[in-house]
């Protein structure tokens, strides 16, 4: 690599145990970790369990009167409280790539005009172009419901 | 629900309705639902099939993209094949075989070794195929390998993170230099953030995902490329770029907005064009930048420029870190997949689209055979990248991983000196039950805590005192385990694994990939004689 010439500058001590990974061409910003300690194998977790499943009980028959105990004693923190649960994965944050922005709901998105408008585009030639190349091997099923003909994908 | 959601499915995907009885959802992720669905065929027979409801956000040339591996590769030499798709605006739905397939984490310790020897045999029969036609899966992982136990069938499936080699053959991986290259800064694309909430589900054993919708890989990622995507005939020809990037557990996520670089006036942007990234699900704006002349110092931000800043301190190499070397860009490199399945040369940030790229399968293909050795799955259990690094030093040793890691042109850091395991005697402790360390079931004074207290690197601590006498051995794991079938006459081949396994996974985890084996290399490996290919 090349040599790094010196600087002056603010430094920082990383402290042990670290680890500190930087390109060799010293154009990139180094990134690193400092772990309380440094990961050992352990043979001692039960099997299927990973070797570093250390710091953490591993699933056992005790685990249901374990988190019982915690929900007693751990009064400091409630961030585990189940009902609030419900209401936050209905969010659904993202990225969306036909429109190049984050969104923090998925459903609001997906009705943006910006989104509808990608939706409707013919971007999506590229996709109905191989489509277009499978055979159909489908026979509908005669259904009581309300029979829809066999549309031909996206044509 | 469920319910719901097929409801809703049907609603998006109306071509649906009539040919499909959709029965339950199989598979959940960040990017696509899998759903088990019957349909009628014109031979007469009625099939099961997966329905793979992508999101529809993915861009459709990422669609094209995974579509197009599924025809070119899949449908043999167990590569999941594509029997239709469905479209409706932004909805597509992907229709697969179903293969019936196994819990990896149910089947781990009742496998036979002849069974093990047959899996990675398929494995990368899979993996010789895909990387014949110049695709990296980039998350091989067992609940990507559907695995008929009963029926010996196997399938590779998901190829929703895939990337193509500089040679690729599927058309719509091809890509251009890399982003990220060392060097020049000719070619840097600024990235818009992602943002991308990372979960790692865990695998309910019940739950597994057909056409794993990449359960805990979190975002994709790719390299720079233009597509020219030919619009059949003479339309208009997009041309698309793909920048890498994905932020990663527990990471800052560090994705640059900024453009060009301010403090230089003689910088020149051309041509802007929308740039996707076929794997880290964002759209870029690249900016070429013509000229840059030297930066005349001042502090660089947080947020970091178009270009590097090549000023220079001394903290290379050392435990420091100033506001000099923190100012620099952050290294952009692909790091799609998931944690405890990537490869060193991932985990460090080093650019891709070289030819060697397919190696990074390879590795993940070691760490499955690492699991199917040791009885552990997930084998590796890190959040993060550093965290899976420090993990892969305490197996393969710190001194070998930094040495490999200068080959491919990174300085790694260490402040542990750990040695490289012996992977057979590291297996076979794994494997076998410990006496000195089994606590019994109903203990319950046992405080776990203290149990990480004890040293564990000395191999007087766990090793069972008995190792090489099978029968004691035996009766520890009886004793230990009565869920575990064992019989002293019958070991399923685990009392005599061959040489030849741990030298072959010795070769899948081989630190440097530019000299890791290949899978058509592995087909041949002695491990395999009278395996027929």
């Amino acid at each position: 690599g090349k040599r790094c010439t010196a600087q002056k500058s603010r430094t920082g001590r990383l402290k042990n145990p670290f680890l500190k990974v930087e390109d060799r061409s010293c154009h990139y910003r180094p990134f690193y970790l400092q772990l309380p300690s440094f990961p050992v194998l352990n043979y001692c977790v039960p099997k299927p369990y990973s070797p570093f499943e250390a710091d953490k009980k591993h699933p056992s028959g005790q685990k249901q009167t374990q988190s019982k105990q915690r929900n007693k004693t751990n009064s400091e923190k409630d961030c585990g409280t189940p009902v609030q649960l419900p209401q936050r994965d209905k969010k659904k944050r993202g990225y969306c790539e036909c429109c190049g922005k984050k969104y923090e709901d998925l459903q609001t998105h997906l009705e943006s005009e910006q989104h509808r408008n990608f939706a409707q585009s013919t971007q999506y030639q590229v996709v109905d172009d191989i489509i277009s190349k499978f055979a159909y091997e489908f026979v509908e099923y005669k259904d009581d419901t309300k029979k829809i003909k066999r549309t031909k994908c996206s044509t | 629900g469920i319910k719901k959601d097929i409801e809703k499915l049907y609603e998006a995907v109306p071509q649906l309705v009539n040919v499909f009885k959709i029965k339950e959802k199989i598979g959940e992720g960040t990017f696509s639902s899998v759903y088990l669905a019957t349909a009628q065929l014109q031979t007469g027979y009625e099939e099961k099939m997966a329905l793979k409801h992508l999101i529809p956000t993915s861009h459709p040339l990422r669609i094209a993209a995974e579509l197009q591996c599924l025809t070119v590769a899949g449908g043999q030499d167990n590569v999941m094949g594509v029997k239709y798709c469905f479209r409706k605006n932004d909805h597509v739905v992907i229709v697969m075989p179903y293969l019936e397939h196994e819990s990896f984490l149910d089947i781990l310790n009742s496998l036979s070794f002849e069974e093990v020897r047959e899996y990675m045999f398929n494995l990368f029969k899979a993996l010789r195929r895909i990387h014949h036609f110049g695709i990296v899966h980039r998350d091989v992982k067992p609940s990507n390998f559907l695995y008929n136990r009963r029926l010996k069938e196997y399938a590779l499936v998901d190829f929703g993170l895939a990337q193509g080699t500089p040679d690729t053959k599927i058309e719509l991986l091809k890509t251009t230099q890399s982003e990220g290259q060392q060097g020049s800064c000719l070619q840097n694309n600024p990235i818009v953030a992602l943002g991308n909430e990372v979960s790692v589900s865990v695998t309910a054993p019940k739950q597994i995902a057909q056409q794993s919708a990449s359960k805990a890989s979190d975002k994709r990622s790719s390299s720079l490329s233009k597509i020219q995507s030919k619009q059949g005939r003479g339309g208009k020809e997009d041309s698309v770029h793909h920048s890498v990037q994905r932020s990663v557990f527990g990471e800052r996520n560090f994705n640059v907005s900024s453009s060009t670089y301010q403090e230089n006036s003689s910088t020149k942007l051309i041509k802007q064009s929308k740039m996707i990234d076929v794997s880290s699900r964002k759209l870029v704006t690249k900016k070429k930048i013509i000229s840059t002349k030297t930066v005349s110092s001042g502090v660089a931000r947080k947020a970091a420029s178009g270009c590097p800043s090549n000023l220079a301190c001394d903290c290379y190499a050392t435990d420091r870190v100033c506001s000099i070397c923190l100012s620099r860009r952050q290294q952009v490199a692909p790091r799609a997949g998931t944690p405890g399945f990537r490869a060193p040369e991932v985990l460090t940030k080093c650019p891709t689209q070289t030819p060697g790229t397919a190696s990074i399968d390879m590795w993940s293909a070691g760490i499955v055979f690492l699991s199917l050795l040791s009885g552990r799955y997930p084998f590796y259990k890190a959040s993060d990248d550093l965290t899976a690094l420090a993990q892969i030093m305490t197996v393969r040793g710190s001194r070998e991983t930094i040495q490999a890691a200068k080959t491919f042109g990174k300085s790694v850091l260490c402040t542990q000196d750990v040695p490289a395991q012996n992977l057979r005697t590291l297996c076979e402790k794994l494997r076998g039950t410990n006496s000195s360390c089994t606590r019994s079931k109903d203990d319950t004074h046992t405080d776990s805590v203290n149990d990480l207290d004890l040293p564990v690197e000395t191999d007087k601590q766990c090793a069972p005192k008995t190792l090489g006498k099978e029968i004691q051995h035996i009766q520890s794991c009886q004793e230990s385990d009565g869920a575990l079938e064992v019989k002293a006459t019958d070991m399923k081949g685990w009392d005599q694994v061959p040489d030849d396994a741990y030298d072959l996974l010795d070769k899948l985890l081989d630190l440097n990939p530019a000299t890791r084996i290949t899978a058509k290399e592995a087909l041949l490996h002695p491990f395999f004689k009278d395996m027929r290919l």
